[in-house]
């Protein structure tokens, strides 16, 4: 029995070992075509299409909550921009973790966005519409991409990483980005009333076509002056950022890599 | 000098052992394979920085007002002047596609011609993910900018101009003209016989909804709530349909999955020759 059990444990070190020299050879093997130039240009090209797929589906989920800093409240803001932002970086770990075993889509989408979304700030807000950037200034995912991506790459498990990844992602990015913020949470004096500097800047600077956002920014607990509102939203946070890993990983699974090589119709 | 450059080129080309008769030169030069895709992004991008300095010349002064007289020559030239660009470019590129196209269906082609036919395929790609990014980021960007803190006045306005009758359109036309280049130029992954690949069918659904759901965004401001909400979920739509582009991953794995294909036909075939001297000396 005992030397039945070694033989099999034998054979199977052996055929790790014989797949081992097969995929190094694999990875040494010249092409005559497949050079570099196909990854420059793959992983160039894919900026853009992954910079606005992230940022159309973060401005029109959440754009609201990350044009103004007045409107980065500690109620709906950690929850909704947690929610929006997950879902492009989720579907590009998947892909990139199924193409090559790199933890690397969620960082990658964060800095595609990150790009995408200065371009639009600096050009179309600042440049065009005259509001200065410390009003306008968008949150930063890379922070929370590295640690997501991080998480895949301890775990190896989407379901772990969509446990716990999630989490952190909503953590990751009120953290990171409340460190540009704080300076505009602090109190002011303004009309005979205690308010934020963000709040100043959005009396200050008109938005003629929003009178909506008045009465939402009253009700949105920037006067909550950061209570246990703040953590309930977090959890919170992780929670919907959960839903939308998987709204994510069904992009990634069903939508980039399970159409590869296949076709509606037999003609 | 330039003599010089040319025979290096020359050298380059034929060095590799690709010179066949479908492909002259080596496919993965960039002057080759690649080209299209500098043409096409310089030429997104130049009509990007067009649209740009255009509104930020006379968005204020002229185009506040759908009603006004400024709108009609600033704006409404520009919109007509957008589809008939457009319209053009269309009829022209995919007239040229089918007849190319038409003329070389059955023939077979070498592996580097393959080879260089599907760097052209990644080119067009390349462009359509250029012209997709101007349509779901940079103008919706402006688009927020200027409903949230001017005006939102009717389906025609300075960034809904460019944004939706020039790069949504445009993004279609390229979703639909790569196809029409892989059905004919690359039948091995693309060919009639193959049915109707669900990469495109994804890519080229999303950007025609894209297109649509201009319909449906419109007809909501125009009947649901007039101030701008970009989180309102008539908006949702835009999204949801932006998503559908993921196929454009598709395409390009289906593609690399094809270039280890011919990679493998072409070393067989070198095997193969290397293998005719030696059973002859035999």
């Amino acid at each position: 029995m005992a030397e039945g059990t070694t033989t099999v444990t034998d054979l199977a070190d052996a055929a790790e070992r014989q797949k081992r020299l097969e995929l190094k050879e694999l990875l040494n093997k010249k092409y005559k075509w497949l050079d570099w130039k196909w990854d420059l240009v793959f992983w160039t090209t894919a900026i853009f299409v992954v910079a606005a797929a992230g940022d159309i589906t973060k401005q029109l989920f959440a754009g609201d909550w990350d044009f103004w800093t007045d409107w980065k409240d500690p109620q709906w803001w950690p929850v909704i921009t947690a929610f929006a932002t997950i879902i492009i970086p989720s579907a590009l770990q998947y892909i990139q973790w199924a193409a090559w075993r790199f933890p690397t889509g969620a960082t990658y989408a964060a800095c595609c966005m990150f790009m995408a979304a200065w371009v639009g700030r600096y050009f179309q807000w600042d440049l065009a519409a005259h509001y200065p950037m410390n009003f306008v200034w968008p949150v930063s995912l890379v922070c929370a991409g590295i640690l997501m991506d991080w998480t895949l790459m301890k775990t190896k498990s989407f379901i772990l990483t969509s446990l716990v990844g999630a989490h952190v992602w909503a953590f990751a990015v009120w953290a990171y980005n409340y460190v540009p913020l704080a300076a505009f949470l602090q109190p002011a004096h303004f009309m005979d009333h205690v308010i934020t500097v963000a709040d100043v800047q959005g009396i200050a600077y008109i938005r003629s076509q929003t009178p909506e956002y008045l009465r939402m920014i009253e009700r949105g607990a920037l006067r909550s002056f950061l209570g246990e509102t703040q953590y309930v939203s977090l959890v919170f946070g992780g929670t919907v950022a959960f839903f939308g890993y998987w709204v994510g990983q069904f992009i990634g699974r069903y939508l980039a890599v399970w159409p590869i090589r296949r076709y509606l119709k037999t003609l | 000098m330039a003599q010089a450059q040319a025979v290096q080129k020359a050298q380059k080309g034929s060095g590799d052992g690709s010179m066949t008769s479908g492909s002259p030169v080596n496919p993965m030069d960039w002057s080759v394979g690649w080209h299209p895709l500098f043409w096409g992004c310089g030429l997104i991008m130049l009509a990007n920085v067009f649209f740009w300095y255009w509104n930020y010349a006379f968005m204020f002064t002229a185009g506040l007002n759908s009603a006004s007289p400024e709108f009609s020559m600033y704006y409404m030239t520009l919109f007509w002047g957008e589809l008939i660009v457009l319209g053009l470019f269309s009829g022209v590129w995919f007239g040229w596609l089918m007849r190319t196209g038409r003329a070389i269906q059955g023939q077979e082609c070498s592996p580097a011609e393959e080879v260089r036919r599907i760097a052209i395929l990644w080119s067009l790609i390349g462009a359509l993910s250029v012209s997709l990014y101007m349509g779901a980021s940079f103008w919706p960007n402006w688009d927020g900018s200027w409903h949230q803190t001017m005006v939102r006045d009717t389906a025609l306005t300075p960034t809904h101009i460019p944004m939706f009758y020039f790069f949504f359109p445009l993004s279609a036309i390229l979703a639909i003209g790569t196809y029409v280049y892989g059905r004919f130029h690359i039948p091995a992954l693309y060919g009639k016989d193959k049915g109707f690949p669900w990469s495109f069918f994804l890519l080229i659904s999303a950007c025609v909804l894209e297109c649509m759901g201009v319909a449906f965004n419109e007809w909501g401001h125009s009947l649901w709530i007039s101030e701008e909400i970009f989180s309102a979920p008539f908006h949702w739509p835009f999204v949801m349909y932006g998503w559908l582009a993921s196929g454009m991953f598709a395409v390009w794995g289906e593609t690399i999955l094809r270039l280890y294909e011919v990679e493998k036909i072409e070393e067989e075939a070198n095997s193969e020759a290397s293998l005719e001297p030696n059973m002859v000396a035999d």
